[in-house]
């Protein structure tokens, strides 16, 4: 796209250190940190002594293994209840056609731009009258309604791929709505609702807000949540744990990123570029 | 398959309909619902200390429009926004333009790039607080081992820098994200075009400023609003380094509604803040919603 002069090249180079460095060297000073004896935490060196004595507290401390599993929990049941959800939504966006439609789609959209933090307040008191509020069910129907607008725009787009002569096709053989939708569209939208199942887990992993406020009780709390209970206001802090934990927090979405980071990238960018 | 015989016997638009019902019920339970509910409770004096409550009017909007802590957190949103999003968008173009250069590991580059965006907010909030940490912290380590410093600064202790630090906290996850947008944009360049400039004489200057930036116009303007909507609602970095303050210096408009409603129980004024709060989204999403329809 852009000739190599030398003006260019200097550009390249300038920015390719620069940023490189601002992107990797502060996760090598997590890890670093994570990875010393933990009388070595406020020297300077960089893996000197590398060490599991911080990874150990956190993964033999039952408070946060069990936040670690509240989050598993969540996030897995949240993602699977969103990509459900999306799925037939924008089915039926992509393929029926009645009134109403147009608004329903408009609204789903629309919901991307309400502030979390206003809706949290009414959200609150209603999962309080409901008795809701500390289940883990507070969480899941509050964390469906993230992934609502992406994931269904992301799925329509997978929808309106499928000639719609495929469906005429099949209704004319007798298939009945149920059976196109299970035996012919949802195969082949599979790669569209693990994108969408994968942005549904993210997003509900890596939520503070929603999980400080609406589950009060500890032993129900996620690890986004837990941890900063846990941290922050600490007189005298523990980084090389707290740079521990912090990795164990990242390590289930980084895993699920590296493997279907294909799924991953095509969702995030079918998603909110087409709506 | 058991519900085959009633379904079949409705038509298309009503199994249309049907499908939709799921997302319909959960977007007016949790969000239609919730809205409207709170910008009906701006109106009154609900705490969540006492059950009672009453209407006051337009009481609580004059106490948030007198008070001159409200015009500081409107301030620093709004300094917030704009640069947390202006920043990483043009950090992330740049390294697009890296990346797309197509060298030996580009490819890998890019994917561990996204790591950043992954990672939970309140890891990055602890490591970027670790990193400014005023007495251990390795930007000190580095200034003082420089000579550029004697004692360390508290970064995010002093009220002229903390925001600072939580806009470059904010950077780094938020980088990759744009990157990821642009670099998708940059591709669906046409490379016809740029050969055509080319020809014309234009140097790589002109062909960014003449052919790239023109045909990713759409995209650009999208993930630039995108991000401005994303900062607005942004809740996790300014909390985890700072918890709104020193002085209140990272308090931004939903730390402010955090605070007011669950840690100083003021549902009716953290509600209040919260429905200005929509208006101006609402300016932003509007924007956005008509280059999703430009773009459809």
């Amino acid at each position: 796209m852009f000739q190599k002069t030398a003006g260019f090249r200097v550009f390249f180079w300038i920015s390719l250190v620069c940023i490189g460095g601002f992107i990797f060297l502060p996760l090598l000073w997590m890890v670093n940190t994570a990875l010393k004896p933990q009388a070595e935490t406020f020297t300077m060196g960089f893996f000197n002594t590398v060490s599991l004595e911080n990874i150990k507290s956190i993964v033999t401390n039952g408070t946060i293994m069990t936040y670690l599993k509240n989050s598993l929990i969540v996030s897995f049941a949240s993602s699977f209840m969103a990509t459900l959800v999306c799925t037939l939504a924008a089915y039926s966006f992509s393929k029926f056609r009645y009134t109403g439609r147009k608004l329903i789609m408009g609204a789903f959209m629309m919901s991307q731009a309400f502030p979390q933090a206003i809706l949290l307040l009414s959200i609150y008191v209603l999962m309080q009258k409901t008795g809701l509020l500390g289940s883990y069910g507070a969480l899941l129907i509050s964390y469906v309604v993230f992934t609502l607008p992406v994931g269904t725009w992301t799925l329509k787009s997978y929808f309106d791929q499928l000639p719609d002569a495929l469906i005429e096709s099949a209704k004319i053989d007798g298939a009945g709505n149920l059976r196109i939708m299970g035996q012919i569209i949802l195969p082949m939208a599979i790669p569209g609702m693990i994108s969408v199942a994968i942005y549904g887990f993210v997003w509900s992993w890596n939520d503070l807000l929603y999980s400080m406020t609406l589950v009060t009780d500890s032993a129900k709390r996620t690890l986004a949540s837990g941890l900063v209970m846990t941290y922050l206001g600490e007189a005298s802090t523990n980084w090389g744990a707290m740079m521990a934990a912090s990795i164990v927090s990242a390590i289930p979405v980084t895993i699920i990123f590296v493997f279907l980071q294909r799924y991953f990238i095509q969702g995030l960018t079918a998603g909110a570029v087409k709506g | 398959m058991k519900k085959g015989s009633p379904l079949k016997s409705l038509t298309d638009k009503q199994v249309g309909f049907m499908l939709v019902i799921p997302g319909l019920a959960v977007f007016i339970g949790i969000i239609l619902y919730p809205f409207v509910n709170s910008v009906i409770m701006s109106f009154t004096n609900r705490s969540l200390l006492q059950p009672n409550y009453g209407w006051v009017g337009f009481e609580n909007y004059a106490k948030v429009f007198k008070d001159p802590y409200f015009l500081q957190t409107l301030g620093t949103t709004f300094l917030f926004v704009l640069l947390a999003t202006a920043i990483p968008f043009a950090l992330g173009l740049i390294w697009a333009i890296v990346l797309n250069q197509g060298f030996k590991g580009a490819e890998f580059l890019r994917g561990i790039t996204l790591v950043n965006w992954i990672i939970p907010g309140t890891a990055i909030g602890f490591l970027w607080s670790w990193i400014f940490n005023g007495q251990y912290g390795i930007l000190n380590g580095i200034l003082k081992g420089l000579g550029l410093l004697e004692t360390g600064i508290p970064f995010l202790g002093q009220t002229g820098t903390a925001l600072l630090c939580v806009v470059v906290a904010r950077t780094w996850q938020m980088l990759p994200w744009y990157m990821a947008f642009l670099l998708g944009g940059l591709q669906g360049v046409s490379l016809d075009q740029i050969e055509a400039a080319r020809i014309d004489g234009a140097g790589n200057w002109r062909v960014f400023t003449h052919v790239v930036v023109p045909s990713m116009k759409t995209i650009m303007t999208l993930v630039f609003v995108l991000g401005l909507v994303g900062n607005l609602q942004h809740f996790d970095l300014p909390w985890t380094m700072a918890q709104g303050g020193p002085a209140r210096a990272t308090t931004t408009l939903s730390i402010e509604v955090y605070t007011t409603a669950f840690k100083n129980w003021n549902m009716g004024k953290a509600a209040t803040i919260g429905t200005i709060w929509a208006v101006l989204l609402a300016c932003f999403s509007f924007i956005y919603l008509r280059q999703v329809n430009e773009a459809d």
